[in-house]
């Protein structure tokens, strides 16, 4: 059973990532080799590679967290470039979900959640708290509002990340292996989350190394390796019948 | 299966833990008192035979102190001489830990900068103060400033600023007759704009329209202050009042102080022992308590004791005041409260004046040929200047360590998720990184806040009159140097103290909530 069974289909939109020969360098090391893909709203991508093949730091590029040095990148019409606007611009459109979730230790649940609407979007404080109670109904833990991130499992702080990018409204979200952190009997919690997020309609890009998540909920799924998108396909495509060598050899090693 | 216990024999006394761990703590209280005892035997004997008596009776005594600046430059007794220390020194100490921590935290903020220019500074600035000994550099202000011009004859005049090598002039405000009652209003605006601000509060919470608390609870105080500052001699009918409470104080039996002190620490130690219980206590009753906790109730309960018997003896300690008279303390307690009484009333009944006008710097003639600044404005002194500005500068680079280093303890993710959020690096410095570096930073800082109250004893090297300085003058005059050492102790250790409980109050209330 997968959620495209007993949801209505997505009808995907424009092309709203589009990146073009994307190239980094960490000092002499090159990360990133030219990388050329677009994403389209309402689509769902997983990337998914070894270790150290570009994944994470590509879709760090996306929301600047590390500045290409070649290519273009554009989001929602906005080319990602030095201007100080674009940036903030782009920052306030697109989520990120983190490893380490990467909460605020020192607020509460609830300021987590409500900082950046009131003092990035300037909401009123009484409506950005309520609009945190929704997100907070949606990802299930309405009840921990007004704890503290120390006080929470960790399945339960990825989730309350989550509701904290989602406050922003984003118009498409960012997932840096949100359940590489997790102890098992968590990560099923936190992609339960993403699956309806999916099915809500956001753009994903999404990188993990859940390969049932992929196979249920990807429309697309890239193959990263040494800092170049070496395949790329449908999950049937990819589970069934991949084509390259070295998409072969990660697939057999981690099934 | 059961266990059967081969040897059920009582422990002997010398094997049982508790009992050895009690006697230890007994004899090493024992042991402490037993040491003092002996000392201060030892020390009354040598000033015995050295044939100075060791007592306080300078503390009462006329001195010929004279000292160079503060709130009292010609101090009738060896007690007000030393006040006049104590508030110099503390004059420099808290100016130096604000200026100290507003430069540091900027400076360690600057070193993790990424413009070159402000960072390089940054770092020359923090290398090149923390590695010259203090005391060097308080003498180089004191040489800079000293090669300032001279004030002449032609120098007379009124200025906003002035420098010379009698130090700084600098236009400042002073308080004028009406500055007591007008605070009255101050207060009062301070009081109800709590109110206010609460109310708000609540309109806010309950219709989530923005009211503005805060700002309202400020307004509040401005408004008050500004109907104040005209209507400040109404507040003469108040006058009375005082008097009346004054007359109170001095009708009271002195006998009430010590009883106050009494049931104060008794009470004190009864709340204290209570809360711990109470903090011991689990959902399933009482938890039960180990030995060490019951040492903590003992030694509580005793202190109480003891410090109640301490407030009657120091009550009955009878002392010989400036004018000549003997009265015990606990009469001199009373007396000191009417007095204060006595002066509010008396500032009450002021008419004329501003609570506060504006007062510049004036140079004048004083005496043949000898030019300087009068009374008008504030003076900065050279020795002020030169132990001021060296505590000040050489702690700020231990504070800009602290601050870098508090800073980069935050992990960078906290960074990277408030930049994913969309939030700029003023607003995520802000509300991010500085709240959490900040509970890192401060056990640390205030150790560098104790740093630098005590090298403003240094302020001796540059004939500053601080309370080092002042009571060196009263050892030499007096040789009583035991009392003199006993009251420097007394003064830093109760300073220390403060800063410490100040800094440990706000280190709890700042800790971050984990599981």
């Amino acid at each position: 059973m997968t959620m495209h069974e007993t949801t209505p289909e997505r009808v995907l939109g424009d092309d709203i990532v589009i990146a073009e020969g994307v190239k980094k360098w960490f000092g002499d090391f090159q990360a990133l080799k030219g990388v050329t893909t677009r994403v389209k709203e309402r689509e769902v991508v997983v990337i998914i590679g070894p270790s150290g093949s570009g994944k994470s730091t590509f879709i760090r590029c996306l929301n600047r967290l590390e500045a290409h040095q070649e290519g273009t990148i554009i989001i929602d019409g906005t080319e990602l470039t030095n201007d100080l606007k674009n940036i903030e611009k782009i920052r306030s459109e697109v989520g990120m979900v983190f490893q380490q979730f990467n909460l605020f230790p020192h607020l509460t649940v609830m300021d987590n959640i409500t900082l950046a609407p009131i003092w990035v979007r300037k909401t009123p404080k009484a409506e950005a708290e309520a609009t945190a109670m929704e997100l907070l109904e949606r990802v299930g833990i309405p009840e921990q509002a007004d704890k503290y991130p120390g006080q929470l499992s960790g399945g339960q702080q990825q989730r309350v990340a989550i509701a904290r990018s989602l406050a922003m409204k984003p118009r498409i979200m960012l997932f840096d292996e949100p359940t590489s952190a997790l102890d098992p009997e968590m990560i099923k919690e936190v992609l339960d989350v993403m699956k309806e997020l999916a099915a809500s309609g956001m753009t994903m890009l999404v990188v993990t190394h859940e390969m049932g998540f992929a196979r249920e909920v990807a429309d697309r799924v890239l193959f990263f390796d040494y800092g170049t998108i070496v395949e790329e396909g449908t999950p049937e495509h990819f589970f069934t019948n991949p084509q390259h060598d070295r998409t072969k050899l990660f697939l057999s090693q981690i099934l | 299966m059961t266990v059967e216990v081969r040897e059920h024999q009582k422990t002997p006394l010398w094997r049982n833990a508790t009992f050895l761990k009690w006697v230890a703590q007994i004899g090493v209280l024992i042991a402490l008192l037993a040491l003092f005892a002996l000392l201060g035997r030892e020390a009354l004997k040598n000033f015995n035979q050295s044939g100075i008596s060791f007592g306080w009776k300078w503390l009462s005594d006329p001195t010929g102190v004279d000292i160079r600046e503060g709130i009292d430059t010609s101090p009738d007794s060896g007690v007000r001489a030393l006040a006049v220390g104590m508030v110099n020194t503390l004059r420099v100490g808290i100016s130096g830990i604000v200026a100290a921590t507003v430069l540091g935290t900027l400076i360690g903020i600057g070193r993790l900068s990424k413009n070159w220019i402000v960072n390089k500074l940054s770092t020359i600035y923090i290398e090149s103060i923390r590695n010259v000994p203090l005391l060097l550099q308080i003498f180089f202000w004191q040489a800079m400033a000293l090669v300032l011009p001279q004030l002449t004859t032609d120098d007379v005049g009124t200025y906003w600023f002035k420098a010379s090598n009698k130090g700084f002039g600098l236009a400042w405000f002073r308080t004028d007759g009406g500055f007591w009652p007008w605070m009255l209003f101050v207060v009062a605006g301070i009081v109800v704009g709590r109110y206010v601000s609460r109310y708000r509060h609540r309109i806010q919470e309950e219709t989530g329209r923005i009211t503005y608390p805060g700002l309202s609870w400020f307004a509040t105080v401005i408004v008050f202050a500004a109907v104040g500052w005209f209507a400040w001699p109404i507040l003469r009918i108040l006058a009375p009042v005082w008097h009346g409470i004054a007359s109170f104080f001095r009708a009271l039996p002195p006998i009430v102080y010590p009883i106050v002190g009494a049931i104060a620490s008794i009470g004190f130690a009864v709340l204290w022992i209570r809360n711990f219980f109470e903090s011991r206590r689990t959902p399933a009753g009482f938890g039960k308590l180990t030995d060490d906790d019951w040492f903590r109730v003992i030694f509580a309960g005793f202190s109480g004791i003891a410090l109640a018997i301490v407030s009657f003896v120091i009550g009955g300690f009878v002392l010989t005041t400036v004018g000549g008279d003997k009265a015990t303390v606990a009469e001199l307690i009373g007396r000191g409260i009417a007095n204060v009484f006595d002066w509010f009333g008396r500032s009450f009944e002021v008419t004329s004046g501003s609570p506060i006008v504006g007062s510049r710097p004036e140079v004048i003639v004083k005496g043949a040929g000898f030019v300087n600044f009068s009374e008008g404005g504030v003076v900065m002194s050279v020795p002020f200047f030169a132990i001021w500005t060296g505590v000040t500068l050489y702690t700020a680079s231990f504070i800009a360590e602290i601050v870098r280093g508090g800073i980069l303890a935050v992990p960078k993710g906290q960074t990277e998720a408030a930049m994913a959020l969309g939030l700029r690096r003023s607003q995520y410095l802000r509300l991010v990184i500085l709240p959490q570096a900040f509970r890192i930073i401060l056990p640390p800082m205030g150790n560098q806040y104790l740093n630098l109250m005590k090298n403003t004893s240094l302020g001796i090297a540059v004939a500053f009159p601080e309370i080092v300085q002042v009571g060196t003058t009263i050892l030499n005059q007096t040789g009583q140097s035991l009392p003199v050492v006993l009251v420097w102790m007394g003064f830093f250790v109760t300073l220390s103290l403060g800063i410490s409980a100040i800094v440990n109050y706000y280190n709890r209330k700042m800790m971050i909530v984990e599981r």
